[in-house]
């Protein structure tokens, strides 16, 4: 054991074979069950990847010419030695075998959905306009933190929330209302870090009043099941229920100081 | 407690401190029932009012703001009437019971599971639900059923169990084919007199107690209090079916369809025909073709909004032979609209349901509805094979980008139009799609056919691009009419290519040449040993 691992070439067999489990499937489905936001890697992405991975160990072994030259040794003794006969004609076989089925994968007729490449936080506009009324997005607080009382706020929030967003969203928040199952791209998760921390209150607000529709090209807004809530609620009321998602996840927004640090996404 | 105390008092001096200790430790022990059930109550309220509040109501009725636009409606704790028990008919539930449903909910409503409760939390939960009615506090603690032990399964089973299924006159209310669409099936109403669904046993991911055959014996045994559901117990008791044959029932049941809802898979594949195209919908032509399942969702876009669709979703199958194409779609609706049998029913549900204030149907100076309108589905395409990933908008386009229709509905029959929006549709005559529907046993199969291009104008599919499709169904019986509709989103619709030669040649080709420099490396590396 201990003489392959210190061999040049087996290290750089080992480098391959943990690489390409850690691209195919410790990011796609390990660090999920452990709780990190991950998804399985594009099969295009992870031939890049592995090419990298594959100059970077040569361009390593041959850095040094005593590691070059053992690195190379047995596959050089592969290809001449007498003893390897057996060896050398299975690899024979087997390599244009593989590269053969490679070719197939790449040929054969694919019943798979085109990929859309979707934004899920595109960049919001300047302004919009509700109803015909122009609003200044950049810099917008929501109203209702400097009015009324924040109780009743949230209590109307709630009640609009519950009848209008739960069959999507779902009363947990979590965007597995029971008619989840039936929209792609799924319900926004509410619970998501993802979601409602990275935003400020006016982009919500945008989103909410303008919907699928309202979304730029990059958003997909054709596929988005989202209604442009301004043909349905008042201004107030998207504003309160801006401030029940937030109270009944304990997220809070981001504000316009954070945002002219880092910008959005 | 009061006692307990003034004797403890009595025995301080006698008895000095130990007795006192010991004493106090009695009292501590003796009183939780009641100090701990007023701290449940209320931290159960906290949680109830987070969470539950909105649909079940402040004061346990079910009469909370949401609750007007959900059918079934949420539950009135204040009457003690649980669905999902194991008790006996009209007993009060377990602790356990009420922990069920929390954890899972009712699958086929709108009551999610709550994952995100504690079990502390549901314990309170569960103390407060109970202190909605007077009839927890009085007589003993519930006690589960006997449910004896399942005699097992398989395929003799499964038969006694279609018998028995017959014995106990199921089909009037779920059908012969268990899709609910029993004779008695329009007259269902639940406890509050609102319509109630006869559950379409064939798909068992939305019964309410369960999917499982356990799930379904158990709602067997104890009925469906508050719901016209029966217990089987007094059918046991008289000797109409034995306990065994309820169990068999219970795996027919099961067999009926599958327990999970079918999964996903975009593209709906359209697969070469051998020998012909099908010339119907008939069940022989299309056995053994594969068939894609859609889950629908109620319109809840734009207003008006369809908060308790019938149509939950849709199979679909599809063969071509290179000119023409053929699609079998498939539908569960209880009701071959219209039907005067459905008549009360579609009365009902409009009285029942939030129509957003909108009237989806005119009424007459009696107040009746002056259309009863038929049952429709509509499969939507671009105009053309979209590049990039751009389509029209999901719910029949806009004015922008018009969709492109096959529409069928059971007075007018099978069409085709364009669609600028949920309420803007223009004939689009020159287009020669034909078919027929036929409904039977509370499905709807529409078959469709139609050449792949045409020669006038209008939708061109190409063997091997993916077009976008998506769906649209209506219950007329259920005043379901114009928004009020169920929607998908856009899926892909793919013909199957004619088998090519690249798919053989170039993997051999690809060998060939790898096997020629394998040869030609390692003799140059042999040769090139032997010259050194």
């Amino acid at each position: 054991m201990k003489r392959y691992l210190s061999h040049p070439f087996w290290q750089g067999a080992i480098v391959i074979v943990v690489s390409y489990v850690a691209f195919e499937w410790v990011i796609g489905y390990v660090l999920p069950v452990i709780g990190v936001a991950s998804a399985p890697v594009p099969s295009s992405v992870i031939l890049q990847y592995m090419l990298t991975v594959l100059v970077g160990i040569v361009l390593y072994m041959s850095a040094d010419e005593a590691r070059w030259k053992s690195f190379k040794k047995p596959i050089h003794e592969t290809m001449v030695a007498s003893d390897r006969k057996t060896l050398r004609g299975i690899l024979m076989v087997a390599l244009p075998v593989l590269i053969g089925w490679l070719a197939y994968q790449n040929v054969r007729p694919s019943y798979a959905a085109p990929a859309t490449l979707r934004s899920v936080h595109p960049a919001p506009p300047n302004q919009l306009t509700f109803r015909g009324e122009t609003i200044e997005l950049t810099g917008l607080e929501n109203p209702l933190h400097e009015e009324g009382s924040i109780e009743e706020h949230l209590a109307v929030g709630k009640r609009i929330y519950v009848r209008n967003c739960v069959p999507c969203h779902g009363d947990l928040l979590d965007g597995q209302g029971h008619y989840a199952p039936a929209f792609n791209p799924v319900p926004a998760d509410f619970t998501s870090s993802g979601n409602l921390p990275q935003l400020t209150e006016s982009y919500v607000f945008w989103r909410i009043v303008k919907g699928g529709p309202g979304l730029p090209r990059e958003g997909t807004p054709w596929d988005s099941a989202m209604p442009a809530w301004e043909t349905i609620l008042e201004q107030d009321e998207i504003w309160a229920t801006i401030l029940y998602l937030y109270d009944q996840t304990g997220f809070t927004p981001r504000t316009w100081e954070e945002e002219g640090e880092g910008g959005h996404e | 407690m009061m006692a307990l105390r003034r004797r403890a008092f009595g025995l301080v001096a006698p008895g000095g401190l130990a007795i006192l200790a010991v004493l106090a430790i009695a009292a501590v022990s003796a009183a939780p029932p009641l100090a701990a059930q007023e701290d449940a109550v209320a931290a159960g309220k906290v949680v109830y009012d987070r969470w539950c509040a909105e649909c079940h109501g402040e004061t346990g009725q079910g009469d909370g703001s949401a609750a007007a636009s959900m059918l079934p409606r949420p539950r009135d704790f204040t009457q003690a009437l649980y669905q999902i028990r194991t008790t006996g008919s009209g007993q009060l539930p377990t602790d356990a019971d009420i922990r069920f449903a929390i954890e899972n909910g009712l699958p086929g409503t709108t009551m999610p599971g709550w994952p995100n409760l504690s079990d502390g939390e549901i314990d309170d939960l569960i103390v407060y639900l109970k202190s909605f009615s007077r009839f927890f506090a009085q007589g003993p603690a519930p006690e589960p059923l006997d449910f004896g032990s399942d005699p097992g399964g398989g395929p003799a089973a499964i038969e006694a169990g279609a018998a028995a299924y017959l014995t106990m006159l199921c089909e009037e209310c779920h059908g012969l084919s268990g899709r609910g669409d029993g004779t008695s099936a329009p007259t269902l109403e639940d406890w509050r007199g609102l319509p109630i669904r006869a559950a379409d046993l064939t798909e068992a991911w939305v019964l309410n107690g369960g999917s499982s055959v356990e799930d379904m014996h158990t709602r067997m045994l104890t009925g469906l209090d508050g719901t016209p559901m029966p217990s089987a117990i007094d059918a046991m008791n008289s000797g109409v079916v034995s306990p065994d044959e309820v169990w068999q029932l219970a795996h027919y049941l099961a067999s009926m369809g599958p327990r999970e809802m079918p999964p996903l898979r975009e593209v709906i594949r359209v697969g070469r025909a051998e020998g012909g195209l099908p010339a119907d919908g008939g069940e022989e032509a299309w056995a053994g073709v594969e068939a894609f399942y859609f889950p629908m969702s109620g319109q809840v876009v734009q207003l008006p909004r369809n908060f308790a669709p019938t149509v939950d979703g849709l199979w679909v199958q599809g063969l071509h032979d290179g000119t023409d194409m053929a699609l079998r779609v498939q539908w569960n609706d209880p009701s071959n609209s219209p039907d005067s049998n459905w008549d009360e029913w579609q009365d009902k549900i409009t009285a029942a349901l939030d129509l957003d204030g909108a009237e989806p149907i005119a009424l007459d100076s009696a107040g009746a509805p002056t259309v009863r309108p038929p049952d429709a589905v509509l499969l939507q395409f671009p105009f053309e094979p979209p590049e990039g990933t751009d389509r029209p908008y999901f719910l029949m386009g806009d004015a922008r980008e018009p969709v492109y229709l096959w529409t069928w509905d059971s007075e007018a029959g099978v069409g085709a139009g364009r669609g600028r929006g949920l309420d803007s549709v223009e004939p689009l005559a020159e287009d020669p799609v034909t078919g027929e529907a036929t409904w039977e046993e509370g499905r709807w199969t529409l078959y469709l056919r139609r050449p792949i291009e045409i020669e006038s104008d209008g939708l061109d599919f190409a063997e091997g691009t993916p077009m976008p499709i998506a769906f649209q169904a209506w219950d007329g019986s259920s005043a379901e009419v114009g928004k009020r509709s169920s929607v998908s989103t856009w899926y892909y619709i793919l013909l199957e290519p004619p088998a090519s030669s690249t798919v053989v040649v170039t993997p051999l080709l690809a060998m060939l040449l790898t096997g020629a420099f394998g040869l030609v490396l390692v003799r140059r590396a042999q040769d090139r040993r032997r010259d050194g």
